[in-house]
């Protein structure tokens, strides 16, 4: 009886998370693009522009291509799908995830990669030259960017113990938060990786549909309507997922450990305070830096890699 | 608190000096050195607040005022002058350098822990960087042809150096930390000079050339 009751409860703080989630992911995208536009003193997109591009684009029609299989209409909801379903396995406000029991961070990054594969195939789908180009790009830097992201992750969870990101945030905050040199080395190789996986400009740049340099832009490039929606949408979200992750790995305090309503607030609050100063820093960076060149792009991720395989080695030293 | 705000200054210098490895723009490279020399600063005030050791307050403010700032806005006016902005060509490419890098500061830490003092805590991560920046700088050193790069390389060993100096031992005399703040601003300015000669003659800051004959 209990069992079940603990399986609908986690099932209900899961949805609620996923949805609260979606409902934030296109506000932070359109802050970031404001924060860049104000930088640039520029007056920028209004907050809600977000929400706005998403209601315009559901409400279009799909156009799809006549060789379209259906390998190209799965694309973008698998895509959709796993990035709603990583958002429940990341601790957010209380120190614990919705579904922790099914896994930790592993099940995280693969997620996310079944996301990425299912993007990657669609794209080469239709036969289009930029699809196929967009999706070789895209992989080729995820296949460097996951083993650092792992890696990253692997530091954090070794200090605290735990594979388990709810069981992690735990550990930290129950052991008191304490810097080791490997903390900072794993940030940076993290934040780095955030850049590239989100598309951010010194890897990839959202703006432009230029066919030189677009990545992510190149293999979405055949979507239009709902099919862009989605993808767009899962997007923002995985953007705020990374930033989530960065925040419970390396500036845990002020996540509430209980349910009560007073830690609820103050989580809430810090929760947002933190996640905007690393879209700020985000910002700057995209300000701050010219796009690499593609053949660069490696270099870059490689050395993320190196310094989380550095803040890993650090750890056993 | 104080251990927290060490160990988090002494990895970003440590972060600086990866970065540095990883740098292509001369520009960004001093501004990286910049950086490591604030967080220098940072570690010496920081020390110095927590022992009340009030001579450090000094070391920092010449830290922060000759490394942090003097010595970046001189070397920027140098490339600005002769206008070289990249190290085009390095002996190792740069994922390999970083790999050597990766392999210099696990021998770094390692050895870190041999010292009686490096066992355990914040002086064990301490000797630790400093080891790694020592010879990540000494690597870096070897592996590049400009002029200006080596120079960086040989001011990373430096601060690497200092690092462990006030970090982990009692302190120096005033005496020899102002000699040493001397020692290194002369050095700059006499290898900037020399950079200035060496573009002169060759029309490029590549130190390889030195050894082939021009008639």
């Amino acid at each position: 009886m209990s069992m079940t009751a603990d399986v609908l409860r986690a099932f209900a703080f899961a949805v609620l998370q996923a949805a609260a989630l979606l409902a934030l992911a296109p506000l932070l995208k359109t802050a970031i693009k404001k924060m860049k536009a104000r930088l640039q003193n520029r007056q920028g997109p209004p907050l809600l522009q977000g929400y706005y591009d998403l209601a315009k684009l559901l409400r279009k029609e799909p156009v799809r291509s006549e060789t379209a299989s259906w390998v190209f209409v799965a694309g973008p909801r698998v895509y959709f799908a796993a990035a709603v379903a990583a958002t429940t396995l990341v601790p957010v406000l209380v120190a614990a995830a919705p579904l922790e029991m099914a896994g930790g961070i592993l099940l995280l990054v693969g997620t996310l990669a079944l996301g990425r594969f299912a993007l990657a195939t669609a794209a080469l789908d239709t036969g289009s030259a930029f699809g196929g180009m967009g999706a070789s790009r895209d992989m080729t830097i995820a296949a460097l960017a996951e083993p650092a992201l792992l890696l990253g992750l692997f530091t954090s969870a070794l200090a605290a113990g735990s594979l388990n990101l709810g069981g992690l945030v735990r550990n930290m905050l129950q052991h008191g938060v304490t810097f080791h040199p490997s903390d900072l080395l794993a940030f940076a190789g993290l934040f780095m990786i955030v850049i590239a996986e989100t598309g951010r400009i010194p890897v990839d740049n959202p703006a432009t549909h230029l066919e030189l340099t677009m990545i992510h832009e190149a293999m979405v490039l055949e979507y239009a309507g709902p099919d862009l929606a989605l993808v767009e949408w899962a997007s923002a979200l995985k953007e705020l997922l990374y930033l989530t992750l960065l925040v419970d790995l390396f500036m845990p305090v002020g996540i509430a450990t209980t349910a009560a309503p007073a830690a609820i607030v103050v989580a809430l609050l810090a929760w947002i305070g933190k996640v905007l100063v690393l879209a700020m820093a985000v910002t700057i960076t995209e300000s701050t830096n010219a796009k690499l060149r593609l053949f660069r792009v490696p270099e870059l991720v490689s050395i993320s890699l190196g310094l989380a395989f550095l803040a890993l080695a650090i750890r056993f030293l | 608190m104080i251990n927290d705000l060490l160990i988090l200054s002494a990895a970003g210098m440590l972060v600086s000096a990866y970065l540095m490895v990883g740098q292509k723009a001369l520009v960004t490279a001093i501004r990286l050195y910049g950086i490591q020399s604030l967080l220098l600063g940072m570690v010496a005030a920081a020390i110095a607040a927590s022992e009340s050791r009030h001579e450090l307050f000094v070391t920092a403010a010449i830290t922060v005022g000759l490394k942090a700032i003097l010595i970046p806005w001189f070397l920027i006016r140098i490339i600005d002058r002769i206008g070289i902005h990249r190290e085009i060509e390095p002996f190792l490419n740069v994922p390999t350098s970083l790999l050597v890098c990766l392999g210099l500061t696990v021998v770094g830490y390692r050895v870190s822990a041999g010292f009686p003092e490096g066992a355990e805590g914040v002086s064990h991560h301490l000797i630790g960087v400093a080891l790694s920046m020592l010879l990540i700088g000494l690597f870096l050193m070897v592996t590049r042809k400009k002029a200006i790069t080596q120079i960086l390389a040989l001011l990373t060993v430096e601060n690497a150096v200092f690092l462990v100096a006030v970090g982990v031992t009692p302190g120096m005399p005033l005496v020899v930390e102002l000699g040493i703040a001397f020692d290194v601003i002369l050095a700059v300015l006499v290898l900037g000079i020399l950079v200035h000669r060496i573009v002169d003659r060759f029309e490029s800051m590549d130190v390889s050339r030195l050894s082939k004959l021009k008639g």
